[in-house]
């Protein structure tokens, strides 16, 4: 009889002792920052396959600024060239690579929108405002999916770098996980410089 | 005289350490407006008349579709930008029903002159972002240039509502269907499961000890009556404490029943302690869960905002 309390003594600590060292919350958080990850992804990729059309459009535009529509194609494809799964985010290098190209599309996609404010053709035509609503949409989307990603990560890593739980963090290779950045961030710091006396190139 | 100095410093201190929370409380962004009814103006634009136009238009879409639809007009949304503000005033509204999520916000930043229509993901197929942006465009726009707000907003609202009406959402519940899920009593996260986990391996040691202690009624009794008050701090609902203590308490008398002749003994006391938790469970829940909501206009809770919809200006 005492033999058999002892043992249930010892099965309902152990039990406890699993909630309360947090290995369920590591379980809950670690996929609940996959699938924010995937969301993330998920929206970028909305972006990418946009691209196309807004290019097509763009071209169509007689004489559109070259430079800036090679850049856009150029950025997207280095951006999809990078391969994504779900290891990425246990890999800061190639979270960072990732990001880096993102960014670069981001770059050019809004110079691009800058530049075709100077083609009133194309201001006025349907198509390209559509898809300047759908873009903007777009961005918006990567920013709650990134934001939401920075929320889960931030509860994730609190926990794994935190007391009592970092041991089973330890325990179990429970690392913490990378999160995004700005990446200009020297860039963003400097005061911009205004100078009016540059004239406009004429499209 | 360095008393009088000291005594203004210290007031000055205490100052800055109460009024320094509140002047940066939430980083400095906007805080979110309550959430009082289908139509929250802070501006003061629109009239009586104009607010209860609007406001009917939209509790017959809830109605109608279920789908809710609200408008919110403020006079800056300084310092975010219109968009970020709107994600974050869905999000903390949940506006939509509980188990579809189809809520669609429409905000008015007057000073600003900008406007929002953010969709809730659930809506984002029947208000694509470039609906949205039409409707931005083609009924708003135009009258907020005319400095006619009601009637940009009726017609958006009624081309909203064209367009939801189209989707196949589920049929609205009876009237007080969605009334009823008030995200206050919501779950708060309380995992249940842990709950019943620990209880079940609680009683199993616990119920033997009980029992050869104060003897196998005496036993079952405090077995019961411990679980369900347990039950009821962390719970705080009757019908689950007066389960798990039942539950505790019969587990207890059977569970290992070595005496013989304490049969009739042991129905009695069960039917009776069975009689009080279904009592208590019956009066006191009940009255308490429906009283909460008194009618008014209140969100579904289940509206997720993913950033879609659209901006625009005037």
């Amino acid at each position: 009889m005492i033999q058999r309390i002892f043992a249930l003594l010892t099965a309902l600590l152990a039990l406890s002792a699993l909630t309360g060292c947090g290995y369920n919350d590591f379980q809950r958080l670690d996929e609940q920052s996959k699938a924010a990850w995937s969301e993330v992804l998920n929206q970028y990729q909305r972006r990418a396959d946009l691209v196309p059309n807004i290019v097509a459009t763009v071209k169509g535009e007689a004489n559109f600024e070259q430079e800036t529509l090679t850049r856009v194609v150029e950025a997207r494809a280095k951006a999809t060239s990078i391969q994504v799964t779900p290891e990425t985010l246990n890999n800061p290098e190639a979270f960072n690579k990732f990001q880096q190209a993102q960014g670069e599309l981001s770059g050019a996609l809004s110079r691009l929108m800058v530049v075709s404010e100077r083609y009133p053709t194309l201001q006025a035509n349907q198509g390209f405002r559509d898809l300047r609503v759908t873009l903007e949409g777009t961005e918006n989307r990567i920013t709650v999916a990134r934001n939401r990603y920075i929320q889960t990560v931030q509860e994730y890593n609190v926990l794994a770098r935190s007391f009592p739980t970092n041991l089973t963090a330890i325990a179990f290779s429970y690392a913490p996980k990378p999160s995004f950045t700005v990446a200009n961030e020297a860039q963003i710091s400097a005061p911009p410089t205004v100078d009016f006396s540059a004239s406009k190139p004429k499209p | 005289m360095p008393l009088a100095l000291i005594c203004k410093a210290l007031i000055a201190i205490l100052l800055v350490a109460f009024a320094a929370p509140w002047a940066h409380a939430d980083g400095g962004l906007l805080p979110v407006p309550v959430l009082t009814g289908p139509v929250i103006d802070q501006t003061g634009t629109l009239s009586a008349s104009d607010k209860a136009a609007l406001e009917t238009q939209l509790q017959t879409l809830e109605q109608t579709r279920g789908a809710q639809v609200v408008v919110l007009m403020v006079p800056t949304t300084a310092p975010e930008d219109i968009a970020s503000f709107a994600n974050r005033v869905g999000n903390t509204w949940k506006i939509g029903r509980r188990d579809v999520g189809d809520g669609v916000l429409v905000i008015v930043a007057k000073n600003d002159r900008k406007m929002r229509i953010e969709v809730a993901k659930a809506l984002e197929g029947a208000v694509p972002d470039i609906a949205a942006a039409r409707i931005i465009d083609g009924a708003m726009k135009p009258r907020f240039q005319q400095s006619d707000y009601a009637g940009g907003l009726r017609d958006a609202v009624t081309q909203l509502s064209a367009r939801i009406a189209g989707e196949a959402l589920p049929a609205p519940a009876s009237n007080s269907g969605t009334a009823v899920h008030s995200p206050d009593t919501s779950r708060d996260g309380f995992d249940w499961t842990d709950l019943a986990i620990f209880l079940f391996f609680g009683v199993m040691v616990a119920g033997p000890v009980m029992r050869s202690i104060f003897g196998s009624r005496l036993g079952g009794l405090l077995m019961g009556g411990g679980v369900g008050l347990l039950a009821f701090v962390v719970t705080s609902s009757l019908i689950v404490a007066g389960g798990a203590g039942l539950l505790a308490l019969l587990y207890t008398w059977i569970f290992g029943g070595t005496g013989g002749g304490s049969s009739r003994r042991r129905g009695r006391g069960g039917a009776a302690v069975g009689g009080w938790g279904a009592g208590v469970g019956g009066g006191g829940w009940s009255g308490g869960g429906s009283s909460s909501d008194s009618g008014g206009f209140s969100s579904g809770g289940g509206g997720d905002f993913g950033g879609g919809g659209a901006s625009g200006d005037w």
